[in-house]
């Protein structure tokens, strides 16, 4: 007990610098990353808009003069003015107020309802593209016949059937979304099985679980953020739509679907409500695109 | 040509015109709906306290016009193009929205006709009496109008109409309409009459035979009209399919002439097209020359075309509202005091303007206004969210309380009052959840659910509508329409004893008295009556104007 574990001490010994090389190897691979994006101007386009969207969304209250909630009757369907800097929509509500917090809104929704997506799709599709056989024969069936239906009637499908919420409508698209994912990731592990580090995995006899998620899922990462950033696009998009049908997220809500669709009757008077939240809707969408576009042409470079 | 005495009701009214009781227009209007024509009716109320007799004059002036030598040329043809709404229909009895009777009233029609003004005329019918205490009314025919299919209309075919109508396997809002009679009071007296015997008296019978759901079927009917379009009317139903589109045909052979003598319609065609839920459709449609008049446009509608020339726009103040209404039945609405605090959380103007831009009233939670020659005037409860809160503590909700309150999302003005609510009420304790679905899922649960706001249609007098919407059957088993379950005895027993009086004042104190109630305990929350528009180009004529807002199409030109 007196003496000193040599191997001990010569951890606490190393701590320090391993952490360093942790840390070196992120800053290594944000660099790598940086690299890749600013490679693209595409990419850099898209960033541009999605972090603009971003600062907008988080700083919602210091940049509004109003909350995007408080009606004035006196001052409905009105331009732009030094009061409300984009006019007022038909319940006198401050427009830039509701496309600012509306950011909120769909840049929360859309991430998460294709991170739920994800996470159902690649529970799918990876043990389908490991294991083939009856498994993939299944699932992928089962996968097919949703996606037999076109997303957009999908989604109104289940959103009539469990009514209009923020949960509800993740849920739809996380349903709408995880087929496609699903596909997505049996394809890429079903190429990645062969790899021979899979192989060697499986002779040092690691669970197939681990050999799925340690070894060929991180493997799969490149196209499943391009994937990713392309599928929140689509979301904000049809978080947009499903608003504008009158089942996205239930009034009073900011929702740019919802300001189109509520303003849109009004158009021949007060263009102001509409045009901002499609401006809003086009460039989120478009920024999100064209990140993942970007993305997705630098990586295929290096490959 | 036999004389008759008029019913003494009607001396009473005269009297009381004469008194300066009554306006002139009460007076017709009370006077025809007690069978006197509308020219003797005219001369009655000249007369001043004179007591002529009324003669059998076949009926007040039928819509059919009289062609004078000086009558302007009224162009014949063409097509009349309508953007509307093609509702999914089968048995008229069961209509529940006036937009499924638009098609359908060009083929079918009714035994009476309410006009603007709010006076009742024979239509399919000739005359009509009641006897002097109102339990017994004789209906009597026009002679030789033929249905399309060349059979003549006769008193079986009226017998078997009132008859389907009050029996409760017809599921026909009829039959609490007219629930002062049952089946086994319609007597068929001779081929063109038929004598209907009530269980309690009522001014309102010639009204109710004008309803939307009321259009006379053969008595050979099978309970769907998109299998059977047999009707008296002026068209015959060409094509209908639901939610598309309606085609209809010119009669040759149709019963009423126009003012160059030749049977009506001017009209060659009407083709209806329904382009879905979205109002800026049907105003781009009307812009653009695509259709010739929208039916039931919206505000936002009136909005856009308001100042455009092009457009002949009447406007007509009614009795149609946004009802919010609280199921009694359920919780937490079985208390009171949760119903008054929710009225006090109304700020109405705001409501007003943001749900009509002002275009209508305010309402004063009743479903009686202005537009209803009974309404007695009552002060709206005030916008006074303390009170509000102060009640839900008194009920048991110290901390407020959450609701859940359905919307349609295609009604704008249901849209934006909720929203607005939602916001003020929040002071008042409240917090409610908007739950939006579009109008026909609404359709398919608007008795069900806790909390909704649900379009109600104009009708000219309120104490049908309050028959149709705020009463129950013998048990006290609420109506087929009673969409709140709320049935309160002392109601329902005024409303009845109101029914059966003639005495405008006499009415209008008990009208006084059913609003006190429902402001006081009812279940219905109404912050505003709204006006209705008729829009169409200025290329159209002879359009009626109706707060009912039914589209009327017989006596309609159009230049080429």
């Amino acid at each position: 007990m007196g003496t000193e574990n040599p191997a001990t001490a010569k951890q606490i010994h190393t701590a320090p610098s391993a952490a360093l090389t942790a840390l070196k190897g992120y800053w290594k691979s944000v660099r790598d990353l940086a690299q890749v994006i600013f490679a693209s101007p595409t990419a850099v386009i898209g960033l541009t808009l999605v972090i603009l969207w971003v600062l907008i969304a988080v700083f919602a209250p210091l940049i509004t003069t109003h909350t995007p909630f408080e009606q004035d009757y006196k001052l409905v369907n009105k331009g732009p003015s030094a009061l409300h800097l984009f006019g007022t929509d038909d319940l006198g509500r401050d427009v830039w107020a509701r496309v600012a917090y509306g950011a909120r809104t769909i840049l929360l929704l859309g991430p998460l309802s294709v991170l739920v997506a994800f996470a159902c799709g690649v529970a799918l599709g990876l043990p389908a593209g490991y294991y083939q056989g009856w498994v993939d024969e299944v699932v992928m069936r089962i996968l097919d016949a949703f996606m037999a239906f076109p997303a957009i009637l999908l989604y109104m499908i289940i959103i009539s059937a469990v009514g209009a919420s923020s949960f509800n409508v993740v849920i739809a698209i996380a349903i709408g979304g995880t087929p496609g994912i699903a596909r997505l990731v049996r394809a890429l592990t079903m190429d990645i099985r062969t790899r021979e580090y899979v192989a060697a995995a499986k002779l040092c006899g690691e669970p197939d679980i681990i050999i799925m998620l340690r070894e060929i899922l991180p493997n799969c990462r490149g196209p499943l953020i391009v994937d990713f950033l392309l599928r929140i696009g689509y979301a904000a998009f049809y978080i947009g739509t499903l608003g504008f049908l009158g089942l996205g997220l239930p009034p009073p809500t900011p929702d740019w679907g919802g300001m189109v669709q509520e303003g849109h009757s009004h158009m021949t008077t007060n263009v102001w409500p509409v045009l901002c939240a499609t401006l809003a809707i086009v460039t989120l969408v478009i920024g999100l695109n064209m990140f993942a576009d970007g993305l997705r042409e630098e990586t295929m470079r290096y490959q | 040509m036999e004389e008759k005495k008029v019913h003494p009701l009607v001396d009473e009214a005269q009297s009381a015109l004469a008194k300066g009781q009554i306006s002139r227009r009460e007076f017709l209007r009370i006077s025809t709906l007690l069978g006197v024509s509308l020219t003797s009716a005219n001369i009655l109320a000249a007369c001043g306290v004179t007591t002529p007799t009324a003669t059998a004059v076949p009926a007040t002036a039928a819509p059919t016009a009289v062609p004078t030598p000086t009558a302007p040329a009224i162009p014949r043809g063409g097509v009349l193009n309508v953007a509307c709404r093609v509702e999914r229909v089968s048995d008229p009895a069961q209509f529940s929205l006036v937009s499924a009777s638009h098609p359908w009233r060009h083929v079918f029609e009714y035994l009476t006709h309410t006009d603007p003004q709010g006076i009742t005329h024979p239509y399919l019918l000739d005359s009509w009496k009641a006897s002097d205490d109102l339990l017994t009314w004789t209906l009597v025919l026009k002679q030789g109008i033929k249905f399309n299919n060349g059979q003549e209309l006769t008193a079986d075919d009226v017998v078997f109409n009132i008859k389907r109508w009050l029996d409760p396997n017809t599921k026909s809002s009829m039959l609490s309409a007219m629930s002062y009679m049952d089946g086994s009071g319609v007597e068929k007296t001779d081929k063109y009459t038929v004598t209907l015997h009530l269980k309690n008296p009522t001014i309102f019978l010639p009204d109710n035979l004008g309803q939307y759901q009321a259009a006379i079927v053969p008595a050979t009917f099978g309970g769907d009209i998109t299998k059977e379009p047999i009707g008296t009317g002026p068209f015959t139903m060409v094509e209908y399919v639901a939610t598309e589109r309606a085609h209809l045909k010119a009669r040759a052979d149709y019963w009423q002439m126009g003012v160059d003598g030749k049977p009506l319609p001017y009209l060659d065609e009407i083709v209806m097209v329904m382009l879905g839920e979205d109002q800026a459709a049907y105003v781009s449609a009307l812009q653009s020359g695509q259709v010739d008049t929208i039916l039931e446009p919206t505000v936002s509608t009136w909005e856009a075309v308001k100042d455009d020339k092009r457009f002949t726009i009447v406007s007509t103040p009614t009795a149609a509202t946004r009802v919010l209404r609280l199921r009694v039945d359920q919780e937490p609405w079985t208390k009171n005091e949760v119903r008054q605090a929710l009225k006090y959380c109304h700020n109405r103007e705001k409501i007003l303007q943001l749900a009509l831009q002002g275009q209508g009233v305010i309402g004063n939670d009743t479903h009686v206004t202005q537009a209803n020659p009974e309404y007695a005037k009552l002060d709206p409860l005030p916008f006074d969210t303390a009170k509000s809160k102060a009640l839900l503590a008194q009920a048991g909700y110290p901390d407020g309380v959450t609701v859940e309150l359905t919307v349609a999302s295609d009604w704008p003005e249901s849209m934006a009052y909720a929203q607005a609510l939602k916001e003020d009420a929040a002071a008042g304790g409240f917090t409610i959840n908007l739950k939006t679905m579009p109008a026909s899922q609404y359709w398919n649960g608007w008795t069900d659910f806790n909390m909704g706001i649900t379009w109600w249609a104009h009708r000219t007098q309120a104490l049908i509508t309050l028959g149709l919407a705020y009463t129950g059957d013998a048990d006290g088993k609420p109506g087929a329409w009673n969409e709140s379950h709320w049935v309160d005895a002392e109601f329902s027993q005024i409303l009845t004893e109101a029914t059966g009086t003639l005495d405008l004042d006499a009415r209008k104190a008990f009208a006084l008295q059913l609003e006190k109630i429902q402001q006081d305990r009812g279940s219905i929350c109404s912050p505003f009556f709204m006006d209705v528009w008729k829009i169409y180009t200025t290329k159209v004529h002879g359009v009626e104007p109706s707060p009912d807002e039914y589209a009327i199409f017989t006596e309609t030109s159009k230049e080429a």
